[in-house]
């Protein structure tokens, strides 16, 4: 409290110095103004003008009312003078000698001679030294030099830190080191390297390669510990080893994709390319022949006019058709009645079945007797049909195999071949120098890796807009229309 | 009978699938981490052999993996360091949201990263199974060195691809193992032997990019990603195989040669050393500097009879294969502006050529174009103004046909304003009977180390080869098909009489007629081939005649397209004829 208390008593002493000053300055300069020397570069306002309305009555006791309602006009005016002097002509004019205000006139100077001289290069000079306008509007115009920033040259506790900085420099003369020096030179350097090796990303530029292959697994510890604690590296299943291709990473372009190919080669490379082509527009036509309309699906007049009518002409057909379901019900009735079989009928229909089993089991025997005859021809049927089997197997076999080649099924997509690359006979360049590069080395790289199965087809991600745009117009461009 | 009733889908194929969204789930994943993780783990997906099975009786398409796949997914530690990720984020945002710079500038030190070593070790048990998949790694990082450093991808990416690539160029030129190039409409094919395994990789050409809108560059950045890190162990352990220094460095004496005043000119500092590495003008410094590799010669044991034979085929063909590996030994090149520079350089150096091109082409040149030793000037345009006597100036195509042929062609067919020869693949290989186009067999004929000659006399040469592969084919009737080929050659000359033309006349010293043991030899053979043939029984006769019938009938085609060719070659030629006058 008391603190600031202070602080607020000694607030009021400095601003009451300050006016005690300022009111100085205006005394002085009000002096100067009624010297006769002083030059005035306002014309003074009339002073009948100032006292217009009728004078107020006002008491002067009290020290609000000497701000609100003494007129200090003149004195504001006249000092806004002074600042205008001071900020166009560096100072009071009354000060300025007459030499610096006055200068003699001698007429007009001899231009026609030196323009005559050196006309053209003084012109460009010219030119090329004036300087933007943006920069002169920018410039500083006042002749009043800017105010010292007296913050700038002051420092706090200088002194004491002058007489710090003497004695450190006094103690290091002597060879002493503080403490706090001596702290830091104590501690460990931290391990910068193995920080850097933790940041350091995969793409690197400079990284650091080793032999991979050479080193033998360190065993840095017990593997059950290492198991254990899930530090250990599982191994890698042999399964996964097998590609799932046996495609080659690089299928080299057929020899008439050369730049400047045997002919027989390109032209087969075209056939090829045609064929492809060929079977494209065949499924485009079949399927444009598909969506094409039926004429017969038109409508004439005639249907157009017997849709119009439907159910308004009353039909004789619907009571028929009614009768016809009746009918029909009863005879599905039907079906699920039945005589009843007699016990006879049931015991003749037995002896009968036995019989018949019987037959069948005695001629199956006699059969098997009778094989042990045709034992030959068993044989070689059999060897038929294994031969048979066997053929399958292999045919199925190099189906399998043909299919390894073939990339899989692996999602919502087919793989689709990328379109051959091709030169026709008149885009081929005679020469290296004006050779035109077909198709894109990045587009076969990811046709392959799907091609091979590595990953699976998909197609660009649409972008769908989750709210629809709003049209908003914008101020400033209603105004303009 | 009896029993507990069965449930459906709870045993059998139904148990052993999981679709892609239980995957997800069971992983706690995002679907984009989720594929991510996939690709970097190599678990793909799997299409079931009964879907209705496995979808629970409905058909609809969907993506199914293997359970055991997943399970085998739910131990790895990447899946932990991607939910940090998801985790970072967040924070991230939130900080961002609330203007704590402090807070994002901590975050952003603490980033989680993960490292793929451990994946790479386990896909790749072995140095070289991790070769025999390195066809793919090469393609992608060669496609990503060329990307365009906008936005489709990391720049550091583009970056660590390019260094890689650099890296494996010098590699194959360091050790020689480049073996075909290919120049295609899509790109550039090469092949190398590296360490007995056939690599094919394809380079984009330079600046041909429009990225197409169906590619999904996630997918392919993280391809990269894991291929970036199986490049680099392998350059390492190749570096190593061949006692180079790993990050590679510029030879002692290549650096001091290298040094230019005006290197600023190029590149900052800090990237001048990879663009002198990837101007693959210089070569790379040893661990242990020696002079020359002293040839390693095969070993020799103590064999007899058959397998002496095949040890000096062997032994031929490395012979072969090591001139061959100097193709362009002692050849000054010099490769004009407009030419390819990285592929023509690689190519060239590849063979033990010296290369070099304008200073203002690229950084590492090591000659001018005044230089008087200079045997080979590249150039591809139509004509060039200032020509030096003492060296060829040819096409760029010569250069990558030479390396298919594997040996020097005749400059002649290069030459400027010369309508090239065919650029043939050299990744086609026919069979015996399959149609050659007459440029494979010239090239053949070279191989042979027979003469180039006239053209007329090499159309009677390439006749004379088909018969002779007749001769090959079917042994039983080589009487009749010499007598055959008098009679062609009678025709011919008729046919040229007829024509008008006078009639090629030699007059050849007689000869005596001397008998060849080695000739009465191959007619005991085929008499004994003969008949064993009659000794047939029914079914393998019928079979061997199949076999026959198909070899002759694929002749006979092959003997057609010759013919179409040819008559198209003379259509060529009259109309050449024509214009001329």
């Amino acid at each position: 409290m008391h603190h600031r208390l202070a602080c607020n008593k000694h607030h009021q002493k400095k601003t009451k110095k300050k006016k005690r000053i300022m009111a100085a300055a205006r005394r002085l300069k009000r002096v100067i103004a009624s010297q006769p020397g002083f030059l005035n570069l306002k014309s003074t306002s009339d002073p009948a003008d100032l006292v217009s309305s009728r004078r107020k009555r006002v008491n002067k006791n009290k020290k609000k009312n000497w701000n609100k309602h003494s007129d200090i006009n003149d004195v504001e005016e006249f000092l806004e003078d002074v600042r205008l002097q001071e900020r166009t002509t560096g100072g009071l004019l009354s000060e300025k000698s007459d030499d610096s205000l006055f200068f003699l006139d001698i007429g007009q100077p001899k231009k026609t001679e030196e323009t005559a001289a050196e006309p053209v290069e003084r012109k460009r000079k010219k030119k090329a030294s004036r300087p933007l306008r943006i920069d002169l509007i920018l410039q500083h115009d006042s002749l009043v030099p800017p105010p010292k920033d007296v913050l700038a040259y002051q420092q706090p506790n200088a002194k004491k830190i002058r007489r710090i900085a003497q004695k450190a420099e006094q103690l290091a003369a002597k060879g002493v080191v503080p403490r706090r020096q001596k702290q830091l030179l104590k501690r460990r350097p931290v391990a910068k390297t193995t920080k850097k090796a933790v940041t350091e990303a995969n793409n690197n530029p400079d990284r650091e390669y080793y032999d991979i292959w050479g080193l033998e697994t360190k065993d840095s510890g017990d593997p059950w510990y290492l198991q254990q604690t899930g530090k250990k590296l599982v191994k890698r299943p042999e399964r996964l080893n097998e590609k799932p291709s046996v495609l080659p990473a690089v299928e080299v372009i057929a020899p008439g994709g050369s730049y400047n190919p045997d002919i027989f080669s390109h032209q087969a490379l075209l056939q090829e390319a045609h064929e492809v082509e060929v079977k494209k527009q065949k499924e485009e036509d079949k399927i444009e022949r598909q969506l094409a309309v039926n004429k017969a699906d038109t409508a004439t007049e005639e249907t157009i006019f017997r849709e119009q009518v439907e159910g308004l002409v009353e039909e004789e057909n619907e009571e028929e058709t009614v009768h016809n379901e009746d009918e029909e019900d009863v005879a599905v009735g039907g079906i699920a009645l039945g005589e009843k079989k007699t016990e006879r009928q049931r015991k003749r229909e037995k002896a009968v079945r036995i019989k018949e089993q019987q037959r069948l089991a005695e001629r199956r025997q006699t059969g098997q007797r009778q094989q042990l005859f045709q034992l030959r021809s068993i044989k070689v049927s059999i060897r038929q049909q294994e031969q048979k089997t066997k053929a399958k197997q292999k045919q199925r076999k190099a189906k399998q195999e043909a299919q390894k080649a073939q990339p899989r099924r692996l999602g919502r997509l087919k793989f689709q071949a990328p379109d051959l690359e091709v030169q026709l006979s008149d885009e081929l360049a005679g020469t290296l120098r004006r050779l035109k590069p077909e198709g894109s080395v990045a587009k076969d790289r990811f046709k392959s890796l799907q091609k091979r199965n590595l990953i699976e087809p998909r197609e660009r991600a649409k972008f769908k807009r989750r709210y629809k745009l709003k049209y908003v117009e914008k101020r400033a461009f209603r105004e303009i229309t | 009978m009896g029993g507990i009733q069965k449930k459906k889908f709870e045993r059998g194929s139904a148990t052993n699938y999981i679709t892609r969204n239980k995957a997800r789930k069971k992983l706690q994943l995002s679907l984009p981490d989720f594929r991510r993780l996939c690709i970097l783990k190599g678990i793909y997906p799997h299409e079931p052999k009964h879907k209705k099975k496995v979808n629970k009786g409905s058909t609809a398409p969907r993506t199914f993996y293997l359970l055991k796949d997943i399970r085998f997914l739910l131990h790895e530690p990447i899946v932990g360091k991607f939910r940090d990720y998801k985790v970072f984020v967040r924070k991230l945002k939130k900080a961002y949201g609330k203007t704590e710079w402090s807070t994002v500038e901590r975050l952003r030190e603490n980033k989680p990263t993960y490292k793929l070593d451990h994946v790479i070790k386990e896909r790749y048990p072995t140095f070289i199974d991790a070769l025999r998949d390195i066809d793919d790694a090469l393609c992608m990082c060669f496609l990503f060195s060329t990307f365009a450093r906008t936005g489709k991808c990391h720049v550091q990416t583009i970056q660590l691809c390019r260094r890689l690539t650099v890296e494996w160029m010098n590699y194959v030129i360091a050790s020689r193992a480049l073996r075909k190039v290919f120049i295609s409409i899509k790109g550039l094919y090469y092949q190398a032997e590296v360490m007995g395994q056939l690599v094919t990789w394809l380079v984009p050409y330079q600046f041909s990019h429009d990225h197409p809108t169906d590619v999904d560059y996630r997918v392919m950045a993280t391809f990269t990603e894991l291929y970036t890190t199986l490049l680099g162990f392998v350059n390492f352990r190749l570096y190593h195989s061949l006692n180079l220094l790993y990050p590679p460095k510029l030879d002692s004496k290549a650096v001091s040669e290298l040094k230019e005043d005006n290197e600023d000119d190029y590149a900052m500092n800090s990237e001048c050393y990879i663009e002198k590495l990837s101007a693959l003008s210089a070569s790379l410094a040893r661990v242990v500097s020696t002079a020359e590799e002293e040839e390693a010669e095969l070993d020799q044991f103590p064999v007899d009879g058959e397998d002496m034979e095949k040890m000096e085929a062997r032994e031929k063909e490395q012979k072969w294969q090591e001139a061959q590996k100097k193709l362009f030994e002692g050849l000054k090149i010099f490769l004009n502006r407009e030419v390819p520079r990285e592929s023509l350089a690689f190519v060239i150096r590849c063979f033990g050529g010296n290369v070099s091109w304008d200073k203002s082409v690229c950084i590492g040149s090591t000659y001018e174009v005044t230089d008087e030793t200079i045997t080979h000037h590249i150039v591809d345009r139509p004509s060039i103004d200032k020509q030096y006597i003492n060296r060829y100036y040819i096409q760029p195509q010569w250069v990558y046909d030479c390396v298919n042929a594997k040996i020097l062609l005749p400059v002649e067919d290069y030459f400027l304003g010369v309508t090239l020869p065919p650029h043939l693949s050299p990744f086609v290989e026919e069979k015996d009977g399959d149609y050659i186009p007459p440029e494979k067999l010239k090239i053949m004929a070279l191989q042979r180390g027979e003469k180039p000659a006239h053209e007329q006399e090499e159309d009677s040469e390439e006749e004379d080869e088909q018969s002779e592969d007749e001769e090959d084919e079917d042994d039983e009737e080589e009487v009749d098909e010499e007598e055959d080929a008098e009679e062609e050659n009678l025709k011919k000359m008729e046919e040229q009489k007829s024509r008008g033309k006078s009639p090629q006349v030699k007059v050849t010293p007689g000869k005596v007629k001397v008998e060849n043991p080695a000739r009465l030899e191959q007619e005991e053979k085929a008499e004994e081939k003969r008949l064993a043939i009659m000794m047939m029984n029914k079914k393998e006769k019928y079979l061997y005649d199949k076999i026959m019938f198909g070899k002759k009938r694929k002749v006979r085609e092959a003997n057609k397209l010759a013919a179409k060719r040819k008559a198209y070659d003379n259509a060529e030629k009259a109309k050449k004829k024509k214009t001329r006058k």
